[in-house]
């Protein structure tokens, strides 16, 4: 790729991308992020490339390799590009009816293609599958178009525009004010008004500013960031070039988390070639203004996703975050201003300078604008990356995209904001997803991690899942959080083994209040969200073990047992082959030794009748 | 303890503060773990004091101080995982292997360790082995899943 | 000459330079902010979370919030309340934490009397350290030895020396020793059952009636509170 140097140097190789591409007659788009190569994309792009080495098809069909498509549970997803035809689950195997039948005959695979659960019928355009249809997806959808290692495919899409008009005809501040005119707020979680950030950064003194790109992404069950950071690194480039030119910045940094390595990969590679085209570096197009950015990689720490904390591991130390009376844009990386916002924040940028922060602004509600990326997972059919308008419900998002329950079983409540947010209940199911409205409902939207819950989960049992997590993370350094979820653990432990008792209840949610106010940073303030909105919604569940040592879920492994009902009893013998204790007697009736079970689960699984079934256990008060 | 790979690793870097992490992460990467005379050597070729390099290693999971097994099973219990049963999988896992969380089985095949969420979350629940994903792992999969090493290996299984 | 402010401490006008520590502004004038981690010449380090206070808004610009004191810096109108109904709650209950982790630490026993501390609801656990820092702080930075360190995360976050060998750097000073709250030798009281003996209340009963009035008491004799240490450090004594 050359060098550019001016914007219309950009614009001129632009025209030459798009009319080179014009001439491929047949584009395969694989999709072949971290899940899809988990669901054995790389098999597949090998099966596809070695089928396609022929004199016929080499040169006529042209093989994008992209990153997520966003519909996770059907990956790897084949699209042949001008017949529209998307295959679903693609195996290596499929290659070849797909080369023969498709790519030379033009007959689509019925067999590959998507069913519709409800109709029953198979789609064949991506557009009309519905998990597609009701989402806005402005972000997630540029993956289909970009190869992440190729930046001409970025080019070619529009890339790089939105910089060349900023560095053309724009001034810093006229920057700062179309951001602020769009409404953005913060993707991160905090969702803090992103032009005000950047006026205060421009604003704050100091000698240097920095620009940082949050992606540590440690919510689980989040993972809209490495989506996008994976599929299209450029896009967060030229993001952070845009801010980083109405700060005043000439530093910037990725932190990628430990966990993502492709993503790491792929904003190194996009970096060396932003670099060599004159995207980034010195005198970037030709004019004054000069941003380069270096990828840190973070070490696996959650703490690290707090802004502080960020930045001492910036600064080669442990992430340990410190008071937060003066913020970060003014005093941060180094002591200087600087400007972190959120991979998806980022995102946003490069578009509400093309279209216009008025296109940006006309979606969503009143207060929270645009749209957002949400990791839908759990008990839900369809998982996957899901963009929606701000102001989408949680039942259009859960049933009409996500196809309800996954195994069967009753949805019994959502849970969003990852360890920061709460549970809300089916009955909450109306509420539009937005900043406030989740909040207010005693949860929060969060970064995105969105994961359904249903009957088999135990509430208790779930609330203690997050202060582990929490206990795990936590930095240590403040007494709150390092000793008081720690006793909130401790209690909730004492309810899920059969110990607990009404006082201890009322202990809980005093020690959740501590926590929530007296903890140095946000892991720990936002640490009882879990707890107190599973006491809020589901209190009863509470109640249950503590005063009847009873766990509605079946979950609590003292408080259940497992029983075979003779009745549906066929006598196979194949739970006594899987147990793994030797805890299922055979005799004229099949009975498990409770003194020996170890509530593993595998019989349940195993039994085709489904003969085995927990019930309330035999525990003392 | 080789430590010519040390030097590739240390060269040229220093100026800037990160470059600690980046060593150590190669240090890991290198050597499966952060040996002790590694991390004093480092400390006297960087000038960072011993103590922060020490703290470091001690603080993100990324880093360990003690070598691991042959073979790293890492078990996602982010919440999509913790939902589909994640934790029934790393019971078995424990009971079968006779290993905690962070420990090596005693003849020094298996390294079990955690991690709070891949991002793999559609494949729910998630198993990376010798950095191989597989997904969707119930207890009953646990015996294919060590079998799978072994037969790679041409052994026979020893952990039934 | 650096600049002074005016700042409203628990009704009382305080002034101090600004940028500096409303804690150390505050103990200064006489107002008793219970502390634990805190020790002047250290960075402040707001670990311990003890000297809470409520900074309450000015003109009705939103919701009070509670922060640590010796982080706080002092600016011109600045109003805070170390003793409103939250910031007795969190301290209250932070104290009951810190108790129920080291009872048999002298310090954390008439902490939890001056601040109203009357009954522990958690397990005892038997700890010798509550990460307060001083013993780190002030071996990096009154000494620059940097000998010992946090080494861990969460509750396995505990003081050590590198890879648990005393370094080279570290110059047998024995001050992390002295400034621990730990050292001092508890009072022979019934420890042994899970319980507070109250028997130091008989020594801070004038304290109880002034809670936002420092009274000069001798709590953990050996390791005086943050005010004996300033006085001290301004007379020369010590």
């Amino acid at each position: 790729m050359p060098r550019l140097d001016s914007p219309a140097a950009l614009e001129t190789l632009r025209q030459r991308l798009i009319a080179a591409r014009a001439f491929w007659p047949v584009r395969l788009i694989l999709s072949s992020g971290t899940c899809g190569q988990a669901s054995g994309s790389l098999a597949v792009l090998a099966a596809l490339r070695q089928r396609l080495d022929r004199p016929d098809l080499r040169d006529s069909v042209h093989v994008r390799v992209t990153g997520c498509q966003g519909f996770c549970d059907q990956e790897p997803l084949l699209i042949v590009d001008p017949l529209d035809v998307a295959y679903c689950r693609v195996k290596p195997q499929d290659i070849e009816e797909i080369v023969s039948q498709t790519l030379l005959e033009g007959r689509v695979v019925e067999r590959l293609l998507y069913v519709d659960p409800r109709s029953g019928a198979r789609v064949r355009r991506e557009a009309d599958i519905p998990f597609f249809a009701k989402q806005d997806r402005a972000l997630i959808s540029k993956n289909r178009w970009v190869d992440p290692c190729n930046v001409g495919d970025y080019i070619a899409a529009g890339g790089y525009s939105a910089l060349a008009a900023v560095l053309s005809w724009f001034a810093p501040q006229r920057v700062i004010e179309e951001i602020r005119a769009s409404g953005l707020r913060g993707r991160g979680g905090a969702g803090y008004p992103t032009g005000k950030k950047w006026e205060q950064c421009r604003n704050a003194p100091g000698e240097h500013r920095y620009v940082i790109c949050n992606a540590d992404e440690g919510d689980p069950g989040a993972y809209m960031d490495r989506g996008l950071l994976e599929g299209n690194p450029h896009l967060i480039l030229e993001g952070m070039l845009i801010g980083a030119y109405a700060v005043g910045s000439e530093q910037g940094f990725v932190y990628v988390r430990n966990e993502y390595p492709l993503a790491v990969q792929n904003v190194r590679v996009a970096i060396e070639q932003a670099r060599e085209m004159g995207l980034l570096g010195r005198n970037i197009l030709g004019t004054n203004f000069s941003f380069d950015v270096k990828v840190a990689r973070g070490g696996g720490a959650f703490v690290c996703g707090e802004s502080t904390a960020l930045m001492a591991s910036l600064e080669g130390k442990v992430g340990e975050p410190r008071v937060k009376d003066v913020h970060t844009v003014e005093r941060g990386y180094l002591d200087q201003p600087s400007l972190l916002n959120n991979v998806e924040t980022w995102a946003n940028v490069p578009d509400i300078i093309r279209r216009g922060p008025a296109w940006f602004a006309a979606r969503g509600t009143e207060t929270s604008k645009g749209s957002k990326i949400f990791a839908l997972t759990g008990q839900v059919k369809n998982t996957g990356l899901v963009e929606v308008r701000m102001g989408t419900t949680l039942r259009e998002i859960i049933f009409d995209i996500g196809g309800g329950p996954r195994d069967g079983k009753g949805i019994k409540a959502v849970q969003t904001g990852g360890p920061s947010g709460g549970c809300l209940p089916v009955s909450l199911f109306d509420l539009p997803v937005d900043f406030e409205a989740l909040a207010e409902a005693g949860s929060m939207m969060g970064s995105g991690g969105m994961v359904v819950v249903d009957e088999s989960v135990c509430m208790v049992d779930f609330a203690k899942y997050f202060l582990k997590f929490l206990q795990d993370e936590s930095c240590g350094k403040c007494v709150p959080c390092r000793v008081g979820i720690g006793r909130m653990h401790e209690i909730l432990t004492d309810f899920c083994e059969g110990r607990g008792t009404m006082a201890q209840l009322a202990v809980l949610e005093e020690l959740a209040w501590t926590v929530q106010n007296a903890s140095l940073c946000a892991l720990g303030k936002t640490a009882p969200n879990p707890v107190l909105s599973t006491l809020r919604y589901f209190r009863d569940e509470y109640l249950a073990h503590v005063e009847e040592r009873h766990c509605p879920a079946g979950v609590c492994k003292a408080l259940i047992r497992y029983e075979i009902d003779d009745a549906l009893c066929v006598r196979c013998g194949e739970c006594i082959a899987v147990c793994p204790h030797g805890a299922i007697q055979e005799g004229e009736t099949y009975v498990i030794d409770n003194a020996v079970c170890q509530k593993c689960g595998i019989c349940e699984d195993a039994c085709a009748p489904e003969a085995i079934r927990r019930t309330r256990g035999l525990v003392h008060a | 303890m080789d430590l010519s790979q040390l030097e590739g690793i240390v060269q040229g870097r220093g100026s800037d503060p990160f470059d600690i992490m980046e060593v150590l992460q190669d240090i890991q990467a290198a050597y499966h773990y952060l040996p002790e005379e590694v991390l004093c050597r480092v400390s006297e070729t960087m000038g960072v004091p011993l103590i922060e390099v020490f703290r470091l290693a001690n603080f993100y999971k990324a880093f360990t101080l003690k070598p691991r097994g042959q073979h790293l099973i890492t078990v996602c219990m982010g919440t999509a995982c913790h939902v589909r049963n994640s934790p029934r999988f790393l019971d078995e896992v424990r009971r079968r292997l006779k290993v905690e969380p962070g420990g090596t089985t005693q003849d020094g095949e298996f390294t079990l360790e955690t991690v709070n969420c891949l991002g793999a979350c559609a494949l729910a629940p998630v198993v990376i082995m010798d950095g191989k994903y597989y997904e969707h792992m119930t207890p009953a999969k646990l015996g294919s899943l060590l079998g799978a090493v072994r037969v790679q290996e041409g052994r026979p299984l020893a952990h039934a | 000459m650096p600049k002074l402010v005016s700042m409203i401490v628990d009704g009382a006008t305080v002034r101090a330079p600004a940028g500096s520590s409303v804690l150390e502004a505050a103990l200064e004038a006489g107002i008793c902010i219970p502390n634990l981690c805190h020790m002047p010449g250290v960075h402040a380090l707001g670990a311990c979370r003890v000297c809470l206070v409520e900074v309450i808004p000015v003109a009705g610009s939103g919701r009070t919030r509670l922060t640590t004191s010796c982080t706080l810096e002092a600016r011109e109108g600045l109003v805070v309340t170390a003793h409103s109904p939250n910031a007795v709650r969190a301290r209250r209950n932070i104290v009951e934490l810190l108790l129920a982790e080291a009872p048999n630490s002298r310090a954390i026993q008439d902490l939890a009397v001056r601040v109203g501390v009357r009954a522990v609801r958690y397990p005892m656990r038997n700890k010798n350290c509550v990460l307060c820092g001083r013993c780190v702080r002030v071996c990096d930075e009154v000494w620059q030895s940097k000998s010992l360190g946090f080494v861990g995360r969460g509750s396995d976050c505990h003081v050590a020396l590198p890879f648990n060998t005393r370094p080279s750097t570290c110059k047998r000073c024995n001050t992390c020793v002295d400034v621990c709250p730990m050292t001092v030798t508890p009072c022979p009281g019934p420890q042994k059952a899970p319980a507070i003996c109250g028997l130091c209340e008989s020594q801070c009963s004038m304290a109880q009636n002034t809670p936002d009035t420092c009274v000069w008491c001798e709590l953990g004799r050996g390791f005086q509170c943050a005010r004996w240490q300033m006085r001290g450090l301004k007379a020369g004594i010590r």
